[in-house]
């Protein structure tokens, strides 16, 4: 069976080889559903069909590129921007070293992480998702916010050094449902994430929405003292650092330059607990992994740290290439990141409010604004938000207002991990600022952590 | 293309929708050219265009965008259908101010346009600024240039038809070197607002080159230098860290949509409610803020918003007290009845998409602080005791109600007595959003203004990344918590 998407940069290959010109084809194209919630209403509905196309151009040390948000039928567009592009690459400064052209070396099509019954789904099925999740949970005070976003995203690449393809088709989702009290302005949320369509568990995500309600609704609020604390916490606080610290800290390049928490001399060395094992796994679709990077470099289980130790430095193309290194599989928008689960049986809120504790812990289940203060200590910044609690000792529960945690990474993951939960959940990062780019991490449901340290914290909500 | 989208916009009335409308970019053109360490590792050019179209159906809002315009009956169905299923959920009908029906058309103002300057011309003046950068103690040095040239062409039931052409140029420079503890600094140079157009003539090489000797100057000495100590003391902000203060904690603040928590799943909150407008003290009586989209030097003016109404200069805050907001049609409706009083006599003219497939929100436009009457940087310092001059911008993070606030800067000098006392490192300041504007004691003159330019503010879902701008003066806020 014929591959439109295929057929078409074959033919834009066939354009730029007529021209001589060595030319590398990115496409990428975007079926993006939204359904957004605000004041217990749908605020918004939205669908974008996108396609984009990246073209880069190379000639010796010169490269240069051009990329288009298009109508793929307009041909005359297609190869004007090809022709621009011809233009351009001669005109390109030489690098001080060798740019590498992509040779693909097999023919690929890998349609793992799709799943029909998730691309399907309708309005209707997303409402009726929302409906199930906050039935009876709203009043004249507490109202719904959310977004359920779902789309279909298909990349494919080809150059013109040999008529090999990759084509890469994902389906991904991302529910979170938000309780907000309109009178006192907290907030409580629950998120899920989803490649397929049972995935979707609509009892989850109430349960925990309603345990966060009846705590927000029943406790007393307080402005927690500064000062250091046991921290447990949740999915996407642990997704988003780990995804910083992975992705940036880890790479080649930032390293080189200066910019990453990691030396040359790390390697091999204990940097985090060594409760903590991070792989990018290349291998597991509900964290769409594909086998080979935008530039054909094969990808399988790159291993981060193990227990604790680092195992080395990410290398994608253009770094590999500056730098001379061999590059890991790394030129692509997102890694496919998983950390090997803890000990701790911990499977839902109701069960960490309920673990033994001889001292105070605050969960922190999101950090909201995660900035680098100091990109070479590693050192970050956020506020928690959505829900944190601060589980008593007496076996009380306590509503903090939210704070501020102005920490290292090794703060967060370094020795004083206590520990992760034995569960894991797959939390969706996907990006929309601009393309869609479907990541997702496999991370323990709860980490806790001693001796975070509480720098600013909020007197009201 | 005009006729077929009419045509498409009046068939979405006959199908019961009570308002509809679409933005038509023909093109979106970006080029960019960005230089590290004398290698010009992105020379790229980029074209968008497609439609965006909104449909109002049964007080509820559908949207549909696409890059492939051969089927557009489907687009205009795809955002009707999106609205009917929506209406199935509504709380608020969404109601919009009044309007005039306009037919207009707005260039923004530029004598040059970038993208008719030869390429080589462009790349020549990078190599020069970059060996302008290369010297002793600079490790990585980065120069940019960022054109966009962008034509929209919006369309509504009510009658409107606005063609735009928006031409911008966001250029930049920065070196970096790291201190004895493997610590990366960096200075950079983000050229303010200069003249009245923002075309290529912006680009003005011998500003750059005099600039270029000052940042490496400031890199060679934050290497050396110590950290910025703990503790309270007087910050005194320079544009290029108060254009950024002013961003997170005046201009998202106040944006209506968030005070009335549509942004509640995502970029949060705001700690101001409808009862606070015209009795909340937000700064001390120095404090007069605005959003003047009528600068003709800033990408924060863009003569209509997505909603098609014109370009307006709005008090948001006056001598300390909070009178306005950051508003589109609908959201002024809204409040207005919710308040039971009217806050808002319509729209400010500040619902904007960043492109054809995003849907309007509100956004900045150029959120500004007006100048006062404390004279010069110099005038400032002489009458701090104790305080640390702060600019650029390093990291920012804000709570999510913009309630409290931490920047880091690239660098400080400390004041003592009056006096400049010398450069540290690795600054920091945080604080409460109100008591900080309340200890607001010195507002710079008209010499210590200047426009700066915001080209990635981040909003919404889905996502969207907006250029806006700030003009502001230099600030001094007192008993300021720093270095944490």
């Amino acid at each position: 069976m014929t591959n439109p998407v295929i057929e078409l940069l074959e033919e834009l290959r066939w354009y730029a080889l007529g021209k001589g010109l060595k030319l590398a084809i990115f496409y990428h194209e975007e079926q993006s559903r939204l359904t957004r919630f605000a004041n217990s209403a749908v605020s918004l509905n939205t669908s974008e069909h996108l396609v984009r196309l990246r073209l880069i151009a190379f000639e010796g040390q010169r490269k240069a590129e051009f990329d288009l948000i298009c109508d793929p039928a307009d041909t005359a567009s297609l190869r004007g921007a090809i022709d621009q592009l011809a233009d351009m690459v001669a005109l390109a400064q030489p690098l001080s070293y060798q740019p590498t052209f992509p040779v693909y070396p097999q023919r690929i099509s890998d349609i793992r992480a799709y799943d029909e019954g998730l691309a399907a789904l309708t309005s209707e099925d997303r409402l009726a998702f929302f409906n199930e999740v906050a039935q009876g949970l709203e009043s004249a005070d507490v109202r719904l916010s959310g977004i359920f976003s779902s789309g279909v995203t298909t990349t494919a690449q080809i150059s013109t050094a040999n008529e090999n393809s990759q084509f890469f088709k994902v389906s991904d989702a991302k529910i979170s449902v938000v309780l907000s009290s309109e009178k006192d302005k907290w907030e409580v949320n629950a998120e899920q994430s989803a490649q397929k369509k049972s995935d979707l568990n609509a009892p989850a995500l109430r349960a925990d929405l309603e345990f966060l309600l009846r705590c927000y609704q029943q406790g007393t609020p307080l402005s927690l003292p500064l000062g250091k604390y046991r921290v447990v916490f949740g999915p996407a606080a642990s997704a988003e650092v780990l995804e910083i610290m992975a992705g940036w800290g880890g790479s080649g390049g930032a390293m080189k330059r200066g910019f990453s928490f990691l030396r040359p001399e790390d390697v091999g060395r204990q940097v985090l607990s060594p409760l903590l094992t991070l792989v990018d796994d290349a291998n597991l679709p509900e964290l769409y992994g594909q086998p080979a990077d935008e530039f054909g470099v094969p990808r399988g289980r790159f291993q981060l740290y193990e227990k604790g130790v680092f195992q080395g430095f990410l290398w994608e193309q253009d770094d590999a290439d500056e730098f001379g290194e061999q590059p890991t599989g790394h030129t692509l928008p997102s890694m496919s990141l998983a950390v090997a689960p803890g000990s701790m049986p911990c499977a839902n809120l109701e069960q960490l409010a309920a673990l033994p504790r001889t001292e105070d812990v605050l969960y922190i289940p999101y950090i909201h604004y995660i900035n680098i203060v100091n990109p070479s200590k590693g050192l970050i910044t956020g506020s928690s938000r959505f829900g944190a609690l601060l589980l008593r000792a007496d076996g009380t529960i306590a509503i903090p207002y939210n704070v501020r945690l102005t920490q290292s990474f090794s703060d967060f993951f370094g020795e004083r991990v206590a520990w992760l939960s034995r569960e894991t959940v797959v939390y969706n990062t996907s990006g929309t600022y601009g393309r869609r780019i479907p990541t997702a991490l496999r991370v323990p449901r709860f980490l806790c952590v001693d001796g975070i340290e509480v720098s600013h914290s909020n007197t009201s909500y | 293309m005009k006729q077929a989208i009419q045509t498409q916009i009046e068939r979405m009335a006959a199908r019961g929708a009570t308002y509809a409308d679409a933005r038509w970019y023909p093109f979106e053109d970006q080029s960019l050219l960005f230089m590290w360490n004398g290698n010009l590792k992105e020379f790229n050019a980029s074209r968008e265009s497609g439609l965006g179209v909104r449909v109002l159906y049964h007080g509820a809002w559908g949207f549909s965008a696409a890059s492939q315009l051969s089927d557009l009956p489907a687009v205009f169905d795809q955002a009707f259908d999106n609205a009917r299923a929506a209406a199935e959920r509504v709380t608020f009908p969404v109601r919009l101010a009044e309007k005039e029906a306009l037919q207009a058309q707005f260039h923004s103002p530029n004598r040059i346009d970038p993208f008719e300057v030869p390429l080589g011309e462009k790349i020549n003046l990078l190599r020069k600024l970059d060996e302008a950068l290369t010297q002793p103690g600079v490790e990585q040095r980065a120069i940019w240039m960022n054109f966009t040239r962008k034509q929209i062409v919006y369309f509504d039931s009510e009658g409107s038809e606005i063609e735009k052409t928006i031409i911008e140029v966001f250029p930049g420079m920065r070196v970096m070197a790291r201190d004895p503890q493997g610590g990366m600094q960096s200075r950079k140079f983000l050229p303010s607002r200069l003249g009245a157009t923002r075309g290529w003539e912006t680009m003005d090489e011998a500003l750059f080159l005099e600039q270029a000797g000052r940042i490496v100057s400031e890199l060679n000495q934050l290497v050396v230098a110590e950290d910025c100590p703990r503790g309270q003391r007087s910050v005194i902000l320079l544009p290029g860290i108060m254009f950024l203060q002013t961003h997170e904690t005046i201009g998202h603040a106040l944006e209506l949509d968030r005070i009335l928590g549509y942004e509640l799943s995502f970029a949060g909150g705001s700690f101001v409610r409808l009862e606070d407008f015209g009795h909340l003290r937000y700064g001390s009586e120095k404090l007069t803020a605005r959003a003047d989209a009528t600068l003709p030097n800033s990408p924060g003016s863009f003569g209509f918003d997505d909603d098609g109404v014109p370009a307006q200069n709005n008090l948001l805050i006056d001598k300390g007290l909070l009178v306005g907001a950051i508003t589109g049609r609908q959201m002024v409706e809204e409040a207005n009845i919710k308040a039971h009083r009217q806050i808002f006599a319509g729209s400010s003219g500040a619902d904007r998409a960043s492109s054809f497939y995003r849907v309007p929100i509100e956004r900045m436009t150029n959120i500004n602080i007006d100048p006062g009457s404390d004279g010069s940087l110099e005038d400032i310092v002489r009458n701090t005791e104790k305080g640390v001059i702060l600019d650029g911008d390093k990291s920012w993070s804000i709570g999510s109600n913009r309630e409290q606030f931490h920047f880091a800067t690239d660098i400080g000098w400390l004041v003592e007595d009056g006096q400049v006392k010398g450069v540290v490192k690795n600054a920091t300041y945080r604080g409460d959003t109100l008591p900080f504007y309340n200890s607001l004691s010195a507002v710079g003159g008209p010499e210590t203004w200047e426009v700066r330019y915001v080209d990635n503010c981040g909003k919404g879902q889905p996502s969207q990344i907006m250029q806006l701008g700030h003009g502001v003066p230099v600030c001094r806020f007192d008993n300021v918590t720093v270095g944490e």
